[in-house]
């Protein structure tokens, strides 16, 4: 029983890890063009389908990890520029236009490649003794890995030039154009990385998830928990209450079902929004 | 002819003929489609829901599926229950889901901008799990069935919803009324307070305005809205089901309200009629419809942000030129709710 | 009118380690035009907005009418009789001037009817087009907000905060953006209306102030520099240097 437990405290450190990656995208999106995104969820859906897809044509998963990411930069240049940007009038509505993407996204994976949900065979085989327990190998390589991205992603928050224009933008637009800095193509640039971190996460998850064109809406409200918890603007809060998230969830699930553990997280969430909106921990910028 | 007489004259003639869908439709072989006429006068109301928040109040709720569900179970559980009449049954549903809209309003209404459209889909989700999970009360997703009480029992006369003119007439009538008493509170004194609250919350306080409580009364009259919708479709189709309080069902009603015309009080019928129309024909011949309707869910708000309505007054206006004149139909459909909060509040 | 109009003391608020508004205390008479001047960043308007109650007060009192409102929130404030124009000219863009004033009228009269046409009530438009008669927004009737000039948009905002019936009227700088005959027929109807009721106005321009103030409060630095008649103030050394200390185009409204 306890193995079990444990085993379920490590699959949420592990999806907390991977969520973590995909809400800091949404993170980023929110914090600086103020919109909800409601097709980030597919955007990680996109990630493993890409993922399996691009695996099984070149046989290679590791391909497919450095490919799909720069899709998605691709891809969400793109979207900020033909649909977000001309939108943004509408500050409003933006939310309904991500939810006609989310439509739109949900639909072509499901004409192309079918309604069928498919599963991937893991690209690292075996597994490795864990606390008394056998525990599957790409689970952890999966962990480290993400770990690693969200190092990455800090590192080049706070020591590149264009991760200081990013926060330099998130923190006062106006201030920023004085200081000639380039506020539309960070803007942009913005929503390309975080549709690639969503695509990134959407990759890595792949081989420990179903692959099919709904897996989005599971984690659409997911990733909003964790920022919302985390606080709006506070990057690390995203992180640290997405793994908190993941591994309470998964442990709660060993005592109850999982619908129950998940109407107990969206709770919280309200209460967190209502009574502390600038999320638990304290260092939000907005 | 002034733009009032022009669409007066239209509003005569809509009506007019929605009141003979079930006798004219079926000369052309389409009697089929007297359902789906129903069909869209219900999702109306849910759409007229998300309309008044939106276009009269401000507020952009995503999370109108729960009210929905509220009625709709409102009906199934009373009639399965406690086995009331139809009448009883539906202003059960109502009560339910104002009672619902009112109890969240409460946390709901005190949050602005995205953070009220982010929890209103919190609460209809964490209402959706516990439906899904309630499968002995609720049905889960399979949902529950019922059968519907008749309409009217005098003597041995009786109007039931068995028959398809008599269902859609009843439908017709309840819509009807909830647009008009919709009609009647937009255009009081309430209804100027809803306006007021929506183009700039600040200066509504400073004369004297509660904005909570104008927000609050606004919700849970969408609510009951909302209720109704999910009431009659119980009706409609002799069934609830949880899966009907999923956030896409919100989100579709935001686009019915958006593609319709947020600031228009038929907007929501146009929206609804549009794009329920357009499934109805597209996804005879493709199978993934909703791609279009996504896409014209983004090209409505990138170059004609109020919707069918706001387009065709827009054209009655020019038609009967009397310009800079104020017209029912709202100046602008994205609430300017942003600029007018104090620099501290930020 | 006569008797204090509005009483304060020791209002302070602080934003995280600024101090706003530091101590203030002082009698506002009734019966006067009372002026609060002072360079930028002086805490003016904030203490306006800890008046009507869109900042909560850290410490200290706000009486007005015999009643401390220093906790009441803005609506309930506004209910009480005191009425406020902002720095930044605030109405309801998207309705009719008619629509705009109606508002405040109904709001005023307590009245919330919901299945009785606005139009119904024929004393609430009367009473709304003498307000615009007032203002002198005659012919702009039924103009859109938004399609209003600045001046008339002002003066818009002052039938609004007219149509509440106020006691207490509170101009945060009420002719900052006009030109010179849109100020002259600002300033006459400040005149007119100080006439009945107690008007506090903030303001920049100093020809203005010593013309029509009857009391003169100079703040610096979230407190009180000085206060007196225009000819004390004029000849007040303090105030010369504060004004002299901020730079050039501070001044500017």
């Amino acid at each position: 029983m306890n193995e079990f437990v444990l085993a379920l405290a490590v699959n949420g450190l592990v999806w907390g890890l991977i969520i973590a990656l995909i809400a800091l995208g949404l993170s980023i999106i929110f914090g600086l063009l103020d919109v909800i995104n409601m097709a980030h969820g597919d955007f990680f859906m996109l990630g493993t389908v890409g993922g399996l897809a691009i695996a099984v044509s070149t046989g290679s998963f590791w391909l497919a990890l450095l490919i799909v990411p720069l899709i998605g930069l691709l891809l969400g240049a793109a979207i900020e520029w033909l649909v977000i940007r001309p939108t943004l009038r509408q500050a409003s509505l933006t939310i309904v236009t991500t939810f006609g993407l989310s439509m739109i996204i949900q639909e072509t994976v499901r004409a192309t490649y079918g309604p069928q949900p498919r599963r991937m065979a893991a690209p690292i085989d075996g597994t490795i003794p864990l606390f008394g327990i056998d525990y599957d190998l790409y689970r952890i390589a999966a962990a480290i890995f993400s770990a690693l991205c969200l190092a990455a992603f800090f590192l080049f928050l706070n020591r590149t030039k264009i991760g200081t224009w990013i926060r330099a933008v998130r923190h006062d637009p106006e201030t920023a154009t004085s200081l000639g800095i380039p506020v539309a193509q960070i803007t942009a640039f913005t929503f390309a990385l975080g549709t690639a971190m969503a695509l990134l996460g959407g990759v890595i998850a792949a081989p420990i998830t179903t692959v099919e064109f709904r897996t989005g809406i599971d984690i659409l409200p997911f990733c909003f928990m964790a920022v919302i918890i985390g606080g709006l603007g506070n990057l690390q809060g995203t992180v640290a209450a997405a793994i908190m998230l993941a591994v309470l969830e998964g442990l709660v699930t060993s005592v109850v079902d999982p619908t129950t553990a998940r109407i107990a997280s969206l709770a919280f969430m309200s209460a967190v929004l209502l009574l502390r909106p600038h999320g638990l921990f304290s260092g939000a910028t907005r | 002819m002034t733009a009032a007489r022009a669409r007066l004259i239209c509003l005569i003639v809509f009506a007019a003929a929605l009141l003979a869908v079930p006798h004219v439709l079926p000369a052309f072989g389409a009697t089929f489609w007297v359902n789906i006429v129903a069909e869209i006068l219900i999702w109306s109301l849910l759409a007229a829901s998300v309309n008044l928040l939106l276009g009269f109040t401000g507020l952009l709720s995503f999370g109108q599926a729960l009210y929905f569900g509220f009625g709709m179970y409102g009906v199934a559980l009373s009639i399965n229950n406690w086995d009331v009449g139809f009448l009883p049954a539906l202003l059960i549903g109502i009560a339910a889901a104002s009672a619902m809209a009112l109890a969240t309003g409460i946390f709901a209404v005190r949050l602005t901008w995205h953070y009220f459209a982010i929890i209103t889909v919190v609460f209809s989700l964490i209402f959706y799990f516990a439906a899904m999970s309630t499968k002995w009360l609720t049905g889960g997703d399979d949902g529950m069935s019922f059968s519907p009480p008749p309409v009217l029992e005098i003597g041995d006369f009786s109007l039931t919803l068995a028959d398809t003119t008599t269902q859609y007439y009843v439908i017709l009538a309840v819509v009807a009324v909830a647009f008009a008493v919709k009609a009647l509170i937009v255009n009081s004194p309430l209804g100027l307070s809803f306006k007021a609250v929506r183009e700039n919350h600040r200066r509504a306080a400073l004369i004297g305005i509660n904005v909570f409580r104008t927000r609050l009364v606004a919700f849970v009259i969408a609510g009951a809205l909302a209720g109704t919708s999910g009431a009659l479709f119980a009706f409609f189709g002799r069934y609830a089901s949880a899966s009907y309080m999923f956030y896409h069902v919100s989100g579709e009603a935001v686009v019915w309200a958006v593609v319709g015309g947020s600031g228009a009080l038929l907007g929501p019928l146009f929206g609804a009629g549009s794009l329920i129309i357009f499934r109805e024909i597209a996804s005879n011949f493709w199978e993934n419809y909703l791609l279009a309707v996504g896409a014209i869910t983004i090209l409505v708000v990138m170059f004609a942000p109020r919707g069918i309505a706001g387009a065709w007054n827009d054209m009655l206006q020019a038609l009967t030129t009397r310009s800079g004149h104020a017209s029912d139909t709202v100046a602008d459909t994205a609430p300017a709710v942003r600029n007018n909060a104090l620099p501290e509040e930020r | 009118m006569a008797g204090a109009a509005l009483r304060l003391s020791g209002v302070t608020k602080r934003f995280g380690g600024l101090v706003a508004v530091d101590g203030v205390t002082i009698d506002f008479a009734g019966g006067k035009l009372n002026a609060i001047i002072g360079p930028n960043g002086a805490g003016k308007t904030t203490l306006f907005n800890l008046i009507t109650g869109e900042i909560p007060a850290d410490s200290g009192r706000i009486e007005f009418a015999g009643k401390d409102i220093a906790r009441l929130k803005p609506h309930q404030i506004v209910r009480r009789g005191v009425s406020r124009t902002l720095q930044i000219k605030s109405v309801f863009g998207g309705l009719s001037v008619i629509d705009n004033i109606r508002a405040a009228v109904l709001t005023n009269r307590g009245i919330k009817a919901p299945f009785r046409l606005v139009s119904s009530f024929k004393s609430v438009s009367a009473r709304a087009d003498e307000l615009i008669e007032e203002v002198g927004l005659t012919g702009h009737r039924e103009t859109i907000a938004s399609a209003l000039s600045y001046g008339d948009v002002a003066l818009l905002e002052m039938a609004l905060a007219l149509a509440a019936e106020p006691k207490l009227l509170l101009l945060d700088e009420p002719i900052c953006g006009m030109g010179p005959q849109e100020t002259e027929r600002a300033v006459a109807m400040i005149r007119r209306i100080a006439k009945r009721i107690d008007v506090i106005l903030i303001e920049h321009d100093m020809e203005v102030v010593f013309d029509i103030a009857d009391f003169i409060m100079v703040m610096a630095q979230g407190g009180i520099l000085a206060t007196g008649t225009a000819a004390d103030i004029a000849s007040n050394l303090a105030v010369q240097e504060a004004y002299l200390g901020s730079p050039e185009d501070e001044l500017a409204c």
